[in-house]
């Protein structure tokens, strides 16, 4: 039974298909929380259908809950929107289930009593929208901070980009442990280092972490509003700035969902060279992830400045290629903006062949270091169970047994011709992402390999005209996965979503981080490997 | 000097150009030309610190025997008198840490008595090895008594066994590896960085500089322990001041050499097992008193 039949004949969903891989239906706001808790926890009704029809493939063993965003259709509707995205890895689509809301009540039941994924999502609509989730668990703000007034709105379409806002003082609480000998160490927004700014209260009994509570968003910039209005070019320079070192992947995920939208071709040659970009991308990150952490964070000073030395000959290989240092300008829609000599192709064969190695010999000499290891191991430990429950993605999802990764799960670019192989560590500790790393920088240097021996032929650019309406794209990065959901009405933004891996993975920071010891912290958040930029839109 | 040697010569172990060796001398100059900016929630503490932490390293850079033996203050160089020293200097430092209220001082400040309890028995025992050994209470008398007779080391060897347990306390008491991490900006794994986070312009200049003079003192104390030869004895002509000079640099780079090697090819130890190492280097140290009295039995 596939995943339309079991939302059509069991639920009884009225579906509409997009496309083949995109289903979508729309139910009652009090349906809502149940239908998606019924498709992601498994309860009753496809337990028992699993049990009385002998159905292979069936669907409903657990969807991931991707995004939960919502949109102010006031203008053409009459009403606000909530909208589900939820991704079904064995038959590759991806579903969206949407909820309207009258202005005048602008409140449904919430998910994230029964599906704990979306607790950051329905904070972020509330924030955004004034759209309630009743029953929300912890209903506190989480974008505005103490300065932002009651009653603003910013993602509704009656609230101007540019509105200057008075400066109030609203309490943003951050609970805290009291006790004997419990100490509340805060951290940041302002670090000694090159950081991101992020807040973080450590509570602690003597080196102990007992509890852990973090405040982000100091660098909110509102993207998603300022893109609203933009034509395509326009946007397409906002996107790439979203954030630095995934700049590419935040740039295929728009062209992907602008031709998924128009239904434009692409050709097999454009698609190696975006799948060869989206590797060197991922090499780029993990290079320096594999550098930080091993060598800032557990003090393996040899990993770090070779690291960080490897990570600028790639920076520089993109300064050489595109003209800039983030793979930055390449990916448009309808294809990419320059085609690769074969000079070229072989350039990048032989440069990051060689970088990749030199990282692996370093990497493999550290890990030899009892040292290391003793550091990294059996720290910062992530369950699956508690993955799942978070809505973990990438790498910190990978490391903890999730079997999970976009390009294979649902293909894109030259990923179908060119099947990366997805590792998967269980222990879900540090060690494992960082291992992780060091397999999927392997599995990079071989899909390199690969593309720029048989890149294909084809225009490296095909017009690609904008039509109206609503699509999705997704892209694996070496973060993790990032949804980019468009819509557009005469070919101006309407509405724009972008979901990034670090949205999703900050959270999982209070989860791992207690139990450890103060001085283990540092390892726990740059073995996640996240971004402020990402996640502060 | 030290400091900035040993950057230098990680520098170039990793395969980096690193900054010159004598930086260091330049941020102190830096730091003195800045103001001081004092916590409001501070008290006198704060102000005595910085001189009290001073004032001890330079009190044990002359008194023990680095440069020359014989001199007038030796008497000074009481193996308890040291060891009263070193303590009081770390005392200081903590205080100071945890003066301001601040979470990374305190952090810092609870780490380092932390840890200072755990090394200061092991320095006092290693001491007392080296007494029993050479029937001197004095480290001057330790040292100047083996320049006669031709190294501490070969007259008795199980001192071996104190020599690496003074060379871990060592380590750790100068905030090296693998104890602490003397580069990290991470404020959550610093120790004595983290005890030193409330003070800025000349009076962090005055607790860097004694930082580093405590390096000083440790590496030479140590190659002296191994190899007493040249030093200076109150009678030396010009020449053998020359060459006294050009033998201590010598010895310091060598030292230094040796800590950057360390430093680039291990990892920090996670908190947790740093008590294993000082257990070993005390264990080491009871070893060699315990040696010691064995042989005066005999």
């Amino acid at each position: 039974m596939s995943l339309k039949e079991f939302l059509g004949n069991v639920l009884g969903l009225h579906i509409q298909a997009d496309r083949s891989d995109l289903v979508f239906a729309s139910v009652p706001r009090e349906k809502f929380a149940d239908i998606i808790d019924e498709l992601v926890n498994v309860r009753g009704l496809t337990t028992q259908l699993s049990m009385s029809l002998d159905v292979s493939g069936l669907v409903g063993v657990g969807l991931a809950l991707a995004h939960l965003y919502a949109t102010d259709d006031r203008t053409s509707a009459g009403s606000y929107g909530v909208h589900a995205l939820l991704h079904d890895d064995t038959s590759q689509t991806w579903f969206l289930l949407s909820t309207r809301l009258q202005p005048e009540d602008l409140s449904y039941p919430s998910v994230t009593r029964r599906v704990m994924a979306a607790h950051w999502f329905e904070r972020f609509i509330q924030d955004m929208f004034g759209i309630e989730a009743v029953g929300h668990p912890d209903p506190r703000r989480l974008v505005h901070h103490e300065n932002v007034p009651e009653g603003h709105f910013p993602l509704r379409k009656d609230f101007m980009w540019n509105a200057k806002m008075e400066t109030a003082d609203i309490a943003y609480p951050m609970p805290f442990v009291i006790g004997e000998g419990v100490v509340e160490i805060p951290l940041g927004p302002v670090y000694g280092g090159i950081s991101e700014p992020a807040h973080f209260r450590l509570n602690v009994a003597g080196e102990r972490m007992i509890a852990l509570e973090s405040k982000f968003f100091f660098t909110h910039k509102g993207v998603e509003k300022l893109l609203e209005g933009k034509n395509l070019p326009e946007a397409l320079t906002l996107v790439e700035h979203i954030c630095g070192d995934s700049a590419a992947s935040h740039a295929l995920a728009f062209a992907q969902a602008i031709e998924n939208l128009a239904a434009c071709k692409v050709s097999i040659r454009a698609q190696s060279l975006r799948s060869l970009v989206n590797e060197l991308e991922r090499v780029t990150m993990h290079i320096s992830d594999l550098a930080t952490i091993g060598g800032l964070g557990a003090g393996y000073t040899l990993l770090s400045s070779q690291g960080f030395r490897l990570k600028e000959q790639v920076v520089r290989l993109s300064d050489e290629l595109l003209g800039n240092r983030f793979w930055r300008g390449l990916i448009v829609p309808g294809g990419v903006s320059r085609d690769f000599q074969a000079n070229e192709f072989q350039k990048i064969s032989i440069v990051m062949g060689e970088i990749i190695d030199e990282m692996l010999d370093v990497v493999s000499l550290a890990i030899q270091s009892d040292g290391l290891r003793d550091r990294l191991e059996n720290i910062g430990i992530l369950s699956k169970e508690a993955g799942l429950a978070y809505g973990a993605v990438g790498i910190a999802a990978r490391a903890s047994g999730i079997d999970r990764d976009v390009r294979r799960d649902h293909p894109y670019a030259a990923y179908g011709r060119f099947l990366p192989t997805v590792p998967i560590k269980v222990t879900g500790d540090v060690y494992a992402r960082f291992m992780l790393r060091v397999d999927e920088l392997k599995d990079s240097q071989r899909l390199i390999q690969e593309l720029c021996k048989n890149p294909g032929e084809g225009a490296h650019l095909m017009p690609c005209e904008p039509k109206d309406g609503r699509d999705l794209g997704a892209v694996e990065n070496g973060r993790g996965e990032i949804l980019h959901l468009v819509y557009l009405k005469s070919g101006r933004i309407e509405r724009y979503v972008i979901r990034d891996p670090s949205f999703c993975n900050w959270p999982l920071l209070g989860e791992i981080a207690p139990g450890n010891i103060v001085s283990d912290f540092p390892l726990c958040s740059q073995s996640l490997g996240l971004s402020c930029a990402g996640t502060d839109l | 000097m030290s400091v900035g040697g040993v950057r230098w010569f990680k520098a170039r172990l990793q395969g980096r150009h690193g900054a010159v060796p004598w930086l260091p001398y330049i941020t102190y100059a830096n730091l003195l030309k800045k103001e001081n900016v004092i916590s409001s929630t501070g008290s006198w503490m704060l102000h005595v610190t910085p001189y009290a932490v001073l004032g001890s390293n330079i009190f044990l850079a002359l008194v023990l025997p680095l440069v020359s033996v014989g001199g007038s203050l030796t008497a000074l160089s009481n193996f308890i008198v040291v060891a009263a020293v070193l303590l009081l200097s770390s005392t200081f430092l903590v205080m100071g840490a945890f003066d301001a209220g601040s979470a990374f001082g305190g952090l810092g400040g609870s780490r380092a008595i932390t840890l200072a309890a755990l090394f200061e028995p092991t320095i006092i025992l290693t001491f007392i090895a080296l007494v029993l050994a050479t029937g001197s209470s004095t480290l001057d008398g330790v040292i100047s008594g083996q320049v006669m007779v031709g190294g501490l080391l070969i007259q008795a060897p199980y001192l071996v066994l104190s020599w690496f347990a003074l060379m871990l306390t060592a380590l750790a008491e100068t905030a090296r590896y693998p104890v602490d991490e003397p580069g990290t900006q991470l404020e959550l794994t610093m120790m004595h960085e983290a005890t030193v986070f409330d003070y800025s312009g000349p009076y962090l200049a005055m607790l860097e500089y004694a930082s580093a003079l405590k390096l000083t003192v440790f590496v030479l104390l140590l190659a002296n322990l191994i190899l007493p030869w040249p030093i200076l004895v109150a009678t030396s002509s010009g020449l053998t001041v020359f060459s006294v000079i050009l033998a201590t640099l010598l010895k310091l780079l060598v030292v230094m050499f040796v800590i950057a090697l360390l430093e680039s090819s291990i990892a920090r130890v996670r908190l947790y097992r740093i008590q294993e190492f000082l257990t070993s280097a005390f264990f080491m140290a009871l070893g060699g008193v315990s040696l010691a009295l064995l042989s005066r039995l005999i």
